[in-house]
């Protein structure tokens, strides 16, 4: 028999090894039971250029974490998400993922905002096999460039090619629009995806002429001054502009546009991809009338689930609007537990053998993950910006919604890509 | 290039000189009284121009707020720059070059955490005044009267600071400061509180610099880097410490940078343009077009 004072000691040192092993011993959250705590990583722009966006996939991926908490976790544990800034850098991306996933054991991450800061960080989620699910980075080669592609990597957002080519046929689709000018940012993203839109553009409607060089196309990505870029779309007298230039980039274009000339936006159709978040920057003054392409606009996905995340992400926020990146983080997160629990596991292998292949049901709606390049038949809306006197930023009307199995890449270009015969891993070479 | 359009890249790259030169001219300013390279330069103009924002925005509307931002933003990174001056850099005087580097570097960090935490990560955006924000017509195209309204306040500031350099004591003195430290501290001026002065008004210009850019750009936490990038370039190839070299090096890197972006051969190599200029400046004549060679 021993006595109070030992078993005290034993006692304490059972609790102190528990809690020293960790994650063996259960832990209670609001009333809930779990079997113990699984992170989640996400390393995200909370500043630099594209830290409006990260604000928003913050909030998203915080709300999906106390959701799925008080509905009882998943498998029986509660999961943490935890969200690093990265700054928009790159380097630090990468030093952020390997921290996630080494020091804070991150069963899974859910990929970064800017595409080379995911390339940068997929090789170290595949030297840790774990899973990298992208909500927001896209650029087609993720999945199917040698150079990038990870069995790890699962992609939820509708790649470069597929936005874009939505985006470039739509705009080919006004006949009278002959003169194009292009601008887009020089890293990955862009690179990727504007000869895209243009090759859809002119497939669309071959007679549209480009009016500047390839070479001519890109700015860098930090460009926040466009002084000497206006006179350059001036002189060139287009019908019409293509932009993917976004986040603080966008804003500044905007802004230097209209001060140069108030009718800038009426006298040059414009197409560029936008979200929410560019709509929020400047509230008074995002053009009406110009053609915008979004991954997740909450105003134009229909359905119950949506309806219920806006008042629930309003509730949490403020009355702020969901914008699409909280959205596709919230889808992201979604997905990834729901193979984790048609898994019953948290094991990389168990989880990816879910994912690929899987159908899923989120906020966007009814998606599958084809398995050949792990990308995701998410689709993408295209309107024109109109001012609702419900919200306060614009919202799109004449919404068009091409789904996300039309603008998939064919699996013989996969195939291509993927096998390398494309020169470069450009799509365009491909044989 | 027809003359048209020649003119309108010249008045652009002007425009982009003037804000340039406002920035540039408190960081050379610096740097030839006081020695030191001041990296956090660029967390003030990006101070000025959240200031600015949160006048328009918040407080008073663009028609009066604006202007009231262009007296008030400047004062207030005056005063930072004051705090900065006697709290960091003081103690560091006298000492190698990479410590004044490596605690101003530290102060960016500190400035870009404490903007975030102030004014949020989200982009801003403000509006001139209705009087600038039209546009006049030149060769056909638009062009922003609030351009011209940048070239015209940087020649005033301009002729603002020649006059405070060369016709005022204070003046006088910064120039002693410049041209000769050691005999300056020997004359019986009271060279702290010079030092902490030429700071102070080295970060006003730069406040003053970010309250200008704002409405023509977007007001977020990462405008910072390019525009001190810019401000060192001229300030080397200017020389640092002349009022004229910042002048004739933001006219340089302005108009580099739009007529490189203006010919399609040469747009994608704009911005290296400025760094090859600042490099054969480097090699030729170290000190910079207007500077004195350090003794």
């Amino acid at each position: 028999m021993i006595g109070p004072s030992k078993a005290l000691a034993a006692g304490l040192a059972v609790a102190f090894l528990a809690v020293a092993c960790g994650g063996s011993s259960g832990t209670t959250s609001g009333g809930t039971t779990f079997k113990g705590t699984k992170k989640v990583g996400i390393s995200t722009a909370l500043t630099g250029q594209s830290a409006v966006y990260g604000k928003a996939i913050n909030r998203g991926a915080l709300l999906w974490q106390d959701q799925t908490n008080k509905k009882g976790g998943v498998n029986g544990y509660k999961i943490e998400v935890i969200v690093r800034d990265d700054a928009s850098d790159v380097a630090k991306a990468a030093d952020n993922t390997r921290s996630l996933i080494l020091e804070e054991k991150a069963v899974a991450m859910i990929g970064a905002v800017l595409s080379n800061q995911c390339q940068a960080a997929m090789p170290i989620a595949h030297q840790n096999h774990v899973v990298y699910i992208a909500a927001t980075c896209n650029d087609y080669r993720n999945t199917t460039s040698p150079d990038y592609r990870i069995a790890e990597y699962f992609s939820v957002v509708p790649t470069t090619y597929m936005e874009a080519t939505a985006a470039g046929i739509d705009a080919g689709k006004k006949t009278n629009l002959k003169k194009w000018y292009i601008l887009s940012p020089d890293y990955s993203f862009g690179r990727a995806e504007t000869p895209a839109f243009v090759a859809a553009l002119k497939k669309t409607n071959p007679s549209v002429q480009i009016l500047n060089q390839p070479s001519e196309w890109y700015v860098p990505l930090t460009t926040f001054n466009f002084t000497s870029v206006l006179p350059k779309i001036q002189a060139a007298q287009p019908d019409a502009i293509y932009s993917n230039i976004f986040a603080a980039t966008q804003t500044a274009f905007i802004n230097s546009a209209l001060q140069t000339d108030p009718t800038f936006f009426t006298k040059y159709q414009f197409t560029t991809l936008s979200s929410i978040d560019d709509f929020n920057a400047l509230p008074d003054k995002y053009p009406t009338g110009i053609r915008v392409y979004e991954r997740a606009p909450f105003f134009g996905i229909p359905g119950d689930k949506i309806k219920q995340f806006v008042k629930d992400f309003r509730a949490a926020y403020g009355g702020d609007y969901p914008s699409d990146w909280a959205v596709m983080d919230y889808d992201a997160l979604t997905v990834w537990a729901a193979a984790a629990q048609q898994a019953g596991s948290f094991d990389t292998d168990k989880v990816m053998a879910k994912l690929s292949g899987g159908n899923f049901d989120i906020l966007r709606g009814k998606i599958r993950i084809r398995p050949e390049d792990h990308q995701a038949n998410v689709p993408v809306w295209i309107g024109t910006t109109t001012r609702d006197p419900a919200y306060p930023f614009v919202i799109l009307k004449d919404i068009v919604n091409p789904k996300g199995d039309d603008l998939l890449l064919s699996l013989d270009k996969v195939k291509a890509m993927q096998s390398g015969s494309c020169k470069n891993n450009d799509l365009n070479n491909c044989p | 290039m027809d003359l048209g359009n020649l003119l309108l890249y010249t008045l652009a790259g002007l425009s982009l000189a003037a804000v340039l030169f406002i920035v540039a001219a408190g960081l050379s300013l610096v740097f030839g009284a006081l020695r030191v390279i001041n990296m956090a330069h660029g967390s003030l103009f990006m101070i000025g121009a959240f200031v600015a924002w949160f006048i328009v925005a918040r407080l008073a509307g663009s028609a009066f707020g604006f202007w009231g931002a262009i007296l008030v933003a400047p004062a207030i990174t005056a005063l930072i720059g004051g705090v900065v001056e006697i709290v960091v850099l003081k103690p560091i005087y006298g000492q190698e070059h990479l410590l004044q580097l490596l605690g101003t570097y530290a102060l960016t960090l500190v400035f870009a955490g404490a903007v975030r935490l102030i004014f949020g990560p989200d982009v801003r955006s403000l509006q001139a005044p209705d009087i600038l924000n039209t546009a006049v017509h030149i060769n056909g195209h638009s062009f922003a009267v609030y351009n011209l309204f940048l070239m015209g306040f940087a020649v005033v500031i301009a002729g603002a600071l020649y006059l405070l350099l060369n016709r005022t004591g204070l003046g006088r003195n910064i120039r002693a400061a410049i041209s000769d430290p050691e005999l300056l501290a020997a004359s019986g001026i009271n060279v702290t509180r010079l030092f902490t002065t030429v700071f102070m008004i080295g970060t006003a210009l730069a406040g003053l610099g970010g309250v200008l850019v704002a409405p023509s750009q977007s007001v977020d936490p990462g405008m910072d880097a390019n525009t001190l990038i810019n401000a060192f370039a001229i300030s080397v190839i200017g020389g640092l410490g002349s009022l004229m070299g910042s002048f004739v090096g933001a006219i340089i890197v302005g108009l580099v940078l739009s007529y490189g972006f203006a010919v399609p051969q040469t747009a994608p190599w704009a911005t290296a343009f400025v760094f090859a200029a600042m490099a054969i400046v480097l090699t030729i004549r170290p000190w910079g077009l207007f500077g004195r060679p350090e003794r």
